[in-house]
């Protein structure tokens, strides 16, 4: 009982953030709008049937699956002629089913849609260090373009620090839909965010500061690391020799006023990057050019780094030193502006060309400096899909795949018994540019239904 | 051989009991200037071929002479001799050309380097004296990319950052030289790119100059009309008194004003960049005190004053984006918005803005209108018939239809298919474009700078 009264007001808050969005007649945001005036499912306990369920689990492709869902997690999953429906459970009906999408790295919720200075939070560009930032202290819950990423079937995504900086900050990944960011926080920290190439360079550089070359930026981040390491021991040595220290305490039942060993002073930049020296805290490499993506790998090898390459537009002419590392890449978006220099070689088939060495990729919908604001991985899935990718890779690619890298499969990523009910339900092929996307459903509750109004 | 095959087959064509018959009835003697020529014949056979103007014709045939549609028409219905060399694309969908009402190809080149951008002359707000066609740069690999999407028509425009951008350039995607590549119509190559809105006024008000509002952006664009009218009695007056047979001096030239002088004659089409509601409403007001033509460019919130646009048939060329927002006046953009000015009774275009957008997605961004509920066949005159008319170029592309232009795109598929590829892609009976072709491929996928670096995979397709 308890639980209902809760969702119950989690609608209410629900309702009056979008009313407070200020919005005209007619506008994306009053679409969405429009999806909440339809009957929404605040059900405990639902019951999706579905033509075609993609599982992207071992139970592959399951026709005429049924999904039972109780107090937003996946309870049972197969097929229709052996899973009973239990009284009581709503029901709702799809073509396809596919579970929720994952954007393994944006900035979304720190980048807001106006791309004016006040709900732009992704840049700190006063020093390229950067490394204490918190993307929990910018995430802004109410940013519409989460709730234009979630009507397209985006469910969870990697937001964290931009580009400008070599060291960026700390992401987290977030669930696209909640009242605060505490509620939608799967992970924090999740990765610290490095980049290399062109941006840094460019943001210093014009201002006469180091990094002004592809050098100064790996230097200063070896640099860092150097700094956290040996932040890192001077941690450790005061916690083993503390340790000692209560050992021996206990040993002799010494409860003397001897207790000096004192705790070095904290310090966020280096305590931040010890987590990553020490192989905790993954570090996320934005590069794009062949040389910048060895460099990352360059230095991942020298600090012993749990590395995510990103972006690595370059990342088909490098394939063997990719597979030799062992790293997976989140790729950038297959429809990514080419921009800049150092995006010159996008190619259409860089994904497919990974995946088909073994290497395991997942999807972005990285940054966009101007419109559009952010991109949709749905929609860059569909186009690696046909150029080498095809269905299942592509669909691995923004679901398993990409929780797989991030580490967060255990909850969401698959239609498995026992994880989020996060899940997306079409009209039709979920990749085809024409079928559209009737209902989201995020921890069991539907999110977003199409609005059935016709132009 | 081939010529006389060619010719076999032209003489085949000349008879074929199916809409060019009367032609051919009346211009037998026409072989001998074929033969001078000697230009082979292209016969696509087999695929389904989208008109645009006559419906879609299932098993069709399509024949192109001198760069012209000779023939349209089932397959059943027209004969082809038996030793003529005709190309089998069973299976395959044909469309005409697409045309890109507003793009800047050539004048933002690839590789993307401050040196190579030539779109906003923002050193004054008014700039109707540059020309697009003194910027295109014939090389640029964006142009070969866009012969990937299936464009072969497109609209060269200066950037927004100014009220009044430059002269457009009306091109095909196709030459070695910006003269190979101008369509040339009455003596004018294009129209005249203006912009309101937030673009026009962020490169001056951070200077502290005009403009810096609005108001300003729309007063200096009626200023110019006003100084063009001015100009243009001046030579009013010249002309009366030549008439009269008085001695009389002609005004001197003016490169900025007789543009402008074109636009108020309705020979010069005024492209207007806007985005909110009441800029658009803004533009319309500026062409009705003018009386000028006006293709509104953008038009992000046309859904709002659909309407207004729908009452006065204002042409609207629309960009439709995967998300909205990266700027103020964009963020209440909606998938939507084509299909709601289609339901008005709207003209509709679309355009790929590229860079903004990349012109090898062109048709994708057809069937993003249709996801949000624009019909197929609007969506598909849009990108073809409509775009033309928005030119003043229907008359030569825009559709399967004899007498046009043989601007055609070749698909693997259904045209609003994520699945469908570009197979091939021709301007004027010639092929610009080949998928299989594996100097072409690279412009379709990327990585065209690498060359040989490239990793050969198994398919490309």
């Amino acid at each position: 009982m308890k639980k209902i009264v809760r969702k119950q007001q989690s609608a209410v808050h629900h309702w009056g953030r979008i009313g407070a969005l200020r919005i005209h007649s007619f506008s994306v945001v009053s679409l969405f709008l429009l999806g909440f005036s339809c009957p929404l499912a605040w059900a405990q306990q639902l019951a999706i049937s579905a033509t075609t369920l993609h599982t992207v689990s071992s139970s592959g492709r399951i026709q005429d699956g049924v999904v039972l869902i109780e107090n937003g997690k996946i309870t049972q999953i197969g097929s229709a002629a052996d899973i009973t429906v239990p009284d009581g459970y709503e029901r709702l009906t799809s073509d396809t089913i596919t579970p929720g999408f994952i954007d393994a790295h944006s900035v979304v919720g720190l980048a807001g849609w106006y791309n004016v200075l006040a709900d732009q939070d992704q840049d700190e560009t006063t020093a390229p260090n950067h490394a204490e930032l918190r993307a929990i202290d910018g995430f802004n819950p109410s940013e519409p373009l989460l709730a234009y990423l979630l009507q397209h079937g985006v469910t969870v995504i990697q937001a964290g620090p931009g580009r400008s900086n070599p060291i960026g900050g700390q992401a987290g990944i977030f669930k696209t839909h909640g009242s605060t960011v505490e509620a939608m926080t799967i992970r924090f920290p999740s990765a610290m965010i490095f980049t290399l190439g062109e941006v840094p360079k460019r943001t210093y550089g014009e201002r006469k500061q180091t990094p002004m070359t592809r050098m100064g930026t790996a230097a200063l981040i070896r640099q860092a690391l150097l700094g956290a390491q040996s932040y890192a021991k001077q941690w450790q040595d005061y916690v083993s020799s503390a340790d000692e220290a209560s050992a021996q305490e206990a040993s002799a039942n010494d409860t003397s006023e001897d207790k000096d060993h004192k705790a070095p002073d904290r310090d966020l930049k280096k305590e931040a990057l010890a987590a990553v020296v020490r192989g905790e805290l993954p570090a996320l490499f934005t590069v794009h050019r062949e040389d910048d993506i060895l460099t990352a790998l360059r230095i991942a090898k020298e600090f012993n780094l749990t590395l995510l390459l990103d972006a690595t537009t370059e990342g088909y002419l490098v394939v063997p030193e990719i597979q030799q590392a062992g790293v997976p890449v989140i790729v950038h978006p297959s429809m990514q502006r080419i921009s800049s220099l150092e995006t010159s070689n996008t190619s259409l088939e860089n994904a497919a060309i990974l995946a088909d060495a073994g290497i395991r990729i997942a999807l972005q919908s990285g940054f966009e400096s101007y419109v559009p604001k952010t991109r949709i991985v749905l929609f860059e899935a569909a186009i690696a899909m046909v150029n080498g990718l095809g269905f299942e890779r592509a669909l691995r690619a923004i679901t398993l795949d990409a929780a797989q890298i991030l580490g967060i499969d255990a909850r969401v990523g698959s239609l498995e018994a026992g994880k989020d009910a996060d899940l997306v339900l079409f009209d039709g092929d979920p990749f085809e540019y024409t079928s559209h996307i009737q209902t989201v459903i995020l921890n069991g509750q539907v999110v977003y239904q199409r609005p059935l109004a016709s132009p | 051989m081939k010529d006389f095959l060619a010719r076999c087959l032209i003489f085949a064509i000349l008879f074929i009991p199916w809409g060019v018959t009367e032609i051919a009835a009346s211009e037998e003697p026409q072989m001998p200037v074929l033969e001078e020529k000697q230009v082979a014949a292209l016969v696509l056979k087999g695929a389904t071929l989208y008109t645009v103007t006559d419906g879609i014709v299932p098993n069709g045939i399509l024949v192109v002479q001198d760069g012209k549609i000779v023939t349209v028409g089932p397959s059943s219905e027209v004969t082809v001799p038996d030793d003529a060399v005709v190309r089998d694309v069973s299976g395959k969908v044909i469309l005409p050309g697409l045309v890109d009402t507003h793009s800047h190809l050539g004048v933002y080149p690839h590789p993307r380097v401050p040196a190579n951008a030539d779109g906003n002359e923002t050193t004054g707000p008014v700039q109707s004296v540059v020309r697009a066609l003194d910027a295109i740069y014939p090389s640029d690999p964006g142009i070969r990319m866009a012969q990937a999407g299936g464009i072969t028509t497109a609209n060269i425009m200066p950037g927004s950052g100014n009220a009044v951008g430059g002269q457009t350039a009306y091109v095909k995607l196709r030459g070695r030289t910006i003269e190979d590549m101008l369509i040339h119509k009455d003596g004018i190559q294009g129209g005249m790119k203006m912009a309101n809105g937030e673009n026009p006024k962020r490169a001056y008000a951070s200077r502290k100059q005009t403009p810096a509002t609005r108001m300003a952006v729309a007063a200096l664009q009626r200023q110019l009309f006003i100084r063009a009218q001015n100009h243009q009695k001046k030579w009013d007056a010249y002309a009366e008194k030549k008439e009269e047979g008085e001695k009389a001096k002609p005004p001197d030239p003016d490169i900025a004003l007789d543009p402008v002088i074109e636009i108020l004659q309705g020979k010069r089409t005024v492209h207007f960049h806007t985005h909110r509601a009441d800029d658009i409403m803004t533009a319309i007001r500026l062409a009705e005190e003018f009386q000028f033509p006006l293709v509104l460019q953008h038009v992000s919130e046309g859904y709002k004053v659909a309407d207004e646009i729908a009452r006065r048939n204002i042409p609207c060329s629309v960009i439709v984006l995967d998300a909205p927002g990266g700027k103020p006046e964009a963020i209440e953009m909606t998938l939507r918005n084509a299909a709601v000015l289609e339901k008005a009774g709207v003209k509709v275009a679309f355009h790929t803005d590229d860079p903004i957008t990349d012109s090898r997605f062109f048709l994708r961004m057809a069937a993003l209108a249709i996801r949000a509920g624009m019909s197929e066949a609007a969506a598909l005159r849009a990108l073809t018939i409509h775009a033309a008319e928005m030119l003043d170029l229907q008359d030569r592309i825009g559709s399967l239809e004899v007498g046009k232009d043989a601007d055609l795109v070749v698909l693997s598929g259904p045209p609003f298919s994520v699945y469908s590829h570009v197979l091939e892609t021709y301007i004027e009976g010639e092929k610009v474009f080949d998928r299989s072709r594996p100097s072409d491929i690279r412009y379709a996928t990327g990585g065209f700078a690498v060359a040989d670096r490239y990793p050969a995979r198994q398919k490309t397709q």
